[in-house]
């Protein structure tokens, strides 16, 4: 029954109204563009040019025959596929241990999360130098653990496990902080019956009741994930710019260069539209994994 | 058992400490080298302590032959309005979906949902030719429209606001409070730490912006942060590693202290919307 | 009275130009002119020089934009400035990029011909101030367009001890490739933790070095016609097995241009080849490890062989009478003898200004600094900069890919050189 009590009338209008902002951002900020963006995307244009034609399905086509678009598929989830469990199951992990400790734990808690505030170009440049295959610490110590010479920059099989390390270590201490707000939100109570039911020891009680609990936390804690992931930029800037033989040419520096430097406005909508089809893919598979295999207590 | 809890106890300690050192090297790296005189930056065997502490020289170099302090002014004008849009829009927002009933409710959440899964690179084109055709590149208003809006935020408090009693809301109502003073009155002050959280989110995400600026300034006067420390790089070309060092400590600074300031409340409020 | 479409072209400038008194501009109302250039390492010439501008011309103020890292990202901002109507006063494009940059731009209109200006100036003027191969370099399509302001040609870099430690003369520098390679390789042989030679072209922010190889062995990059590619020849054969040699003879590891020079300064590196431009930042980086010397680039075509000429030109790009005529003293204060004697004192270019050699200006800063001469030693030897066209940044990272393919040894030089050519012209059709 829709029964439109004046109380009803006054929050639905209160409702719209407040509402209403961020709605019209969200039209001009997200939706709008993404109309265009498609759009562009079947179109040869470039900046600036007085007229554009319509081209169908060409710069999709190109993209396929692109060997370096290809290549940049490629390397991006390679990365995607190195940072994501690591930075997930990582921050998962310092949480676990982080949780437990008393007297420690503030202190763990801002060492892990001072990567993330940091400026990652500034941090970057400091990653340069301690990475230098002579002047810098990072090399003399892969020699002593028995890393022999290495040069995690300049080595095109090296260089982009270098980038996803940096990566993980600028978001695992993102992940750990949310996966503790998730662990301080679990009931007490849950532990105690767990124990009733025969859950001895901290891998039993993990599985049957922290996990499941952190069902919701972990799933927003994977797609943010994924989407950092996917957006690798800073690092390929400051320090490899693609190279060395474009094994760290990742998908936005691609679309970068392509729209921003050769302004192949159409060819890099068509990019974009393929990297939010990918996004978009990966949540909602995302999504679907975590809430099948969680139950809620 | 004790024995397991305390060896327990103590791999967890040394797991915890070594990935400590390990999220901490950089950042110890980047302070020695900045007080080292140039000719000391390069050396065979690594002696922490230089013979000569020249960490006025390369900060100072750092601020004034560079555009940084520019660069950071810029930073802290360019969060901050980003900061207040954010707040102005995404709080009644937040509160409409989590308490209100209105028309197209759901969908509002849906798109908030759906654009959690699109960072800022995607509509960048698109918004990168309109305010080409405006005229209005290489402007504050560029540089801070495209994060007025904030799924992020959205999320956030809807979550915080799903958390608030009813009945304080009913009494409220009651007294004769309208839903404007309820939402400025008394949801917001109550979520402090939620707004806490979030400002430190928002303030560091955009302070460290890279993508954005990048294309859209290009002037000095308008470079950000992150623009300021990359020019200041290029320009020193393995030259002086100190002060670039010392730079990048200057630029990363504000936001490391500001975090070390907030974090309780941070914290609080992380907890308080507890993602669920 | 000038109307706005003859100001728009060539005409209107020479009128303009006729209505200068010669060699005054106009004192109105303060001009404030928008000027852009590559490197910030630069900032350390462009900017003594506006302040001395502006004593000169109280009225007329600079400002700087953002310096670009480096000219090809300089060239695609001013594209993208052209486009998006946020072109400056002045820029000080590279010459390898002002060909494609100024067609670009007249034909939207968009750059103004100098020609008239210096006419203006007075008949001996240019022939007093510029010799006429330095003038080339900043025409296109036979038009004036820049006016050049930074010149250099790539010179080597040594280390004087390491050399002596190879049991090679520090005072005779070899003269020809084999003589640098077989020098390299007695320093890899003498101190085995070190590099002989880097020649490194597989992270030169441009492809000036890899021109290099190519030209002094009487090659050229593309035909007279400038569309065809020219380098697979045996002269772009030799150059690429040279690229080779470096790996396999002389201990060179690839690893990144800054990188190069450090390891340079702290003794790693027997010999580099880079812009004299880098002259001081490399002296102040070996502070006083070793005693630095530098030598003109080898040439093994006596005849034909060459050097790019690397450095950049500037252009006027503004659009009202006023700031024409501001940009236009500037330009010219740039290119004149002081100027040139400040940027010189900086760096290590060459002058572009015969004057600056005098002894009021140059003089005895040569004498006082023999490592500056290695550049001006070879000034006869000035090749143009060759450029690709609108695809040439592009261009660039697929030939460094190669050239990184080929000294890694993963493809044979022959192959790498052909794979070049077959990118290089298709990519010079899709533009």
């Amino acid at each position: 029954m829709s029964a439109r009590t004046p109380q009803a009338r006054t929050e639905a209008r209160w409702g719209a109204i407040f509402a209403a902002p961020a709605l019209l951002l969200i039209l001009t900020i997200l939706l709008a563009p993404l109309v265009v963006l498609v759009a562009l995307s079947v179109t040869d244009y470039r900046l600036g040019a007085i007229a554009l034609r319509l081209v169908g399905f060409d710069n999709y086509a190109a993209m396929l025959a692109d060997p370096v678009l290809q290549r940049s598929l490629r390397n991006t989830f390679l990365y995607v596929a190195f940072v994501l469990p690591a930075a997930v199951f990582g921050g998962l992990g310092v949480a676990l241990l982080v949780h437990a400790r008393i007297h420690t734990r503030t202190v763990y808690e801002v060492i892990y999360f001072l990567p993330v505030t940091s400026t990652l170009v500034a941090m970057a440049t400091v990653w340069q130098f301690m990475l230098h295959p002579t002047l810098g610490p990072v090399t003399p110590l892969a020699s002593t653990l028995g890393f022999g010479r290495i040069d995690l920059l300049n080595d095109p099989d090296l260089a982009l496990g270098t980038l996803a390390l940096i990566g993980i270590w600028q978001l695992i201490g993102f992940n750990m902080v949310l996966f503790l707000a998730g662990l301080s939100a679990i009931p007490r109570e849950l532990y105690e019956a767990a124990a009733l039911d025969g859950a001895r020891h901290g891998a039993d009680r993990f599985l049957r009741v922290t996990w499941p609990m952190l069902g919701p936390t972990t799933m927003f804690v994977t797609v943010t994930s994924t989407v950092t992931a996917f957006k690798v930029f800073d690092t390929v800037v400051v320090l490899t710019r693609g190279g060395p033989l474009g094994s760290t040419e990742t998908l936005l520096y691609i679309l970068y260069l392509e729209g921003f430097q050769y302004f192949r406005m159409g060819y890099a909508a068509a990019m974009t539209v393929v990297l939010l089809v990918f996004l978009a893919g990966l949540s909602i598979l995302q999504a679907r994994v975590i809430e099948r295999r969680v139950h809620y207590a | 058992m004790r024995v397991g809890r305390i060896l327990g106890g103590s791999a967890a300690h040394a797991v915890l400490a070594a990935g400590a050192v390990v999220m901490l090297a950089p950042f110890v790296w980047m302070l020695l080298t900045s007080i080292r005189p140039p000719e000391e930056v390069f050396v065979a065997v690594f002696d922490p302590i230089p013979s000569r502490f020249a960490g006025i020289e390369n900060y100072g170099q750092a601020l004034t032959e560079s555009n940084l302090p520019r660069a950071m002014l810029n930073g802290a004008i360019v969060c901050g309005g980003i900061l207040a849009v954010q707040l102005l829009t995404a709080i009644p927002a937040a509160y409409a979906l989590a308490r209100l009933r209105f028309r197209g409710r759901e969908l509002l959440f849906a798109l908030v949902l759906f654009g959690l899964c699109i960072p800022i690179q995607v509509p960048a084109l698109p918004l990168y030719i309109a305010l080409a055709d405006l005229r209005l590149l290489d402007t504050y208003f560029a540089l801070m429209m495209p994060f007025f809006l904030t799924v992020f935020g959205l999320f956030l408090f809807r979550q915080f606001f799903r958390t608030y009693p009813e009945e304080i809301l009913q009494a409220a109502r009651l007294d004769g409070m309208g839903e404007f003073e309820i939402v400025w009155r008394l949801a917001t002050p109550a979520a402090l730490p939620a707004i806490a959280a979030f400002s430190v989110f928002s303030v560091v995400a955009h302070w460290n912006d890279l993508y954005w600026p990048l294309i859209v300034v290009t002037s000095a006067e308008r470079a950000t942060p992150a623009l300021g420390i990359l020019a200041f790089r290029d320009a020193e070309t393995g030259g002086n590693y100190g002060a670039l060092m010392a730079a990048a400590a200057l630029i990363t600074g504000p936001m490391i202290a500001g975090f070390l300031l907030a974090r309780r409340a941070f914290v609080r409020g992380i907890t308080m919307t507890g993602v669920r | 009275m000038l109307t706005r479409k003859q100001l728009l072209t060539g005409t209107g400038a020479a009128a303009l130009a006729a209505s200068l008194p010669a060699g005054r501009a106009e004192a109105q109302a303060p001009v404030t002119l928008d000027v852009v250039h590559a490197y910030p390492s630069f900032a350390r010439f462009f900017a003594p020089i506006a302040e001395e501008f502006t004593k000169a011309n109280p009225n007329i103020r600079i400002a700087f934009r953002q310096i670009m890292p480096n000219y090809d990202e300089l060239h695609q901002s001013l594209l993208r400035g052209a486009l998006t109507h946020q072109l400056p006063d002045v820029a000080f494009s590279g010459f390898n990029r002002l060909p494609e940059l100024a067609r670009t731009l007249a034909a939207r209109n968009q750059i103004l011909d100098l020609g008239p200006l210096i006419a203006a100036e007075g008949p001996t003027w240019a022939a007093e101030n510029f010799s006429p191969r330095m003038l080339a370099l900043g025409k296109v399509d036979g038009t004036q367009f820049g006016m050049p302001f930074n010149a250099s040609s790539p010179i080597a870099y040594y280390n004087p001890e390491l050399v002596a430690r190879a049991g090679g003369n520090p005072d005779a520098f070899p003269d020809s490739w084999d003589g640098v390679i077989a020098l390299g390789s007695r320093i890899k042989q003498a101190v085995p933790s070190a590099m002989g030679v880097s020649y490194y072209i597989n992270s030169f922010d441009s492809d000036w070095l890899w021109q290099a190889l190519v030209q002094q062995g009487g090659g050229r990059m593309l035909a007279p016609d400038g569309k065809t590619v020219a380098f697979g020849d045996a002269a772009g054969l030799a150059a690429v097995r040279l690229a080779r040699r470096f790996v396999t003879e002389c201990g060179m590891e690839l690893i990144g241009a800054d990188q190069n020079r450090q390891q340079f300064a702290t003794g790693g590196i027997g010999i580099i080849f880079d812009s004299p431009a880098r002259l001081a930042v490399i002296t102040g980086l070996v502070g006083g490890r070793f005693p630095l010397r530098t030598s003109p680039f080898p040439i093994t075509d006596k005849q034909n062989g060459g050097v790019p000429t690397g450095g950049n030109a500037a252009v006027i790009m503004a659009r009202d009478d006023t700031k024409r005529r501001a940009a236009w003293e500037y330009v010219k204060f740039s290119a004149g003898p002081l100027a040139q004697k400040i940027a010189v004192e900086m760096t290590g270019y060459l002058p572009t200004n015969l004057r600056a050699a005098g002894p009021e200006f140059l003089g005895s800063f040569y004498e006082q600094n023999p490592n500056a001469r290695a550049a001006a030693l070879q000034a006869d030897r000035s090749l143009p900069w060759e450029d690709y066209g609108a695809n040439g940044p592009r261009i660039h990272r697929a030939q460094q890919e190669i050239l990184t393919s080929i000294m890694r040894g993963d493809i044979t030089p022959e192959a790498g050189l052909a794979r070049m050519v077959e990118q290089t012209t298709a990519l010079m059709r899709a533009a």
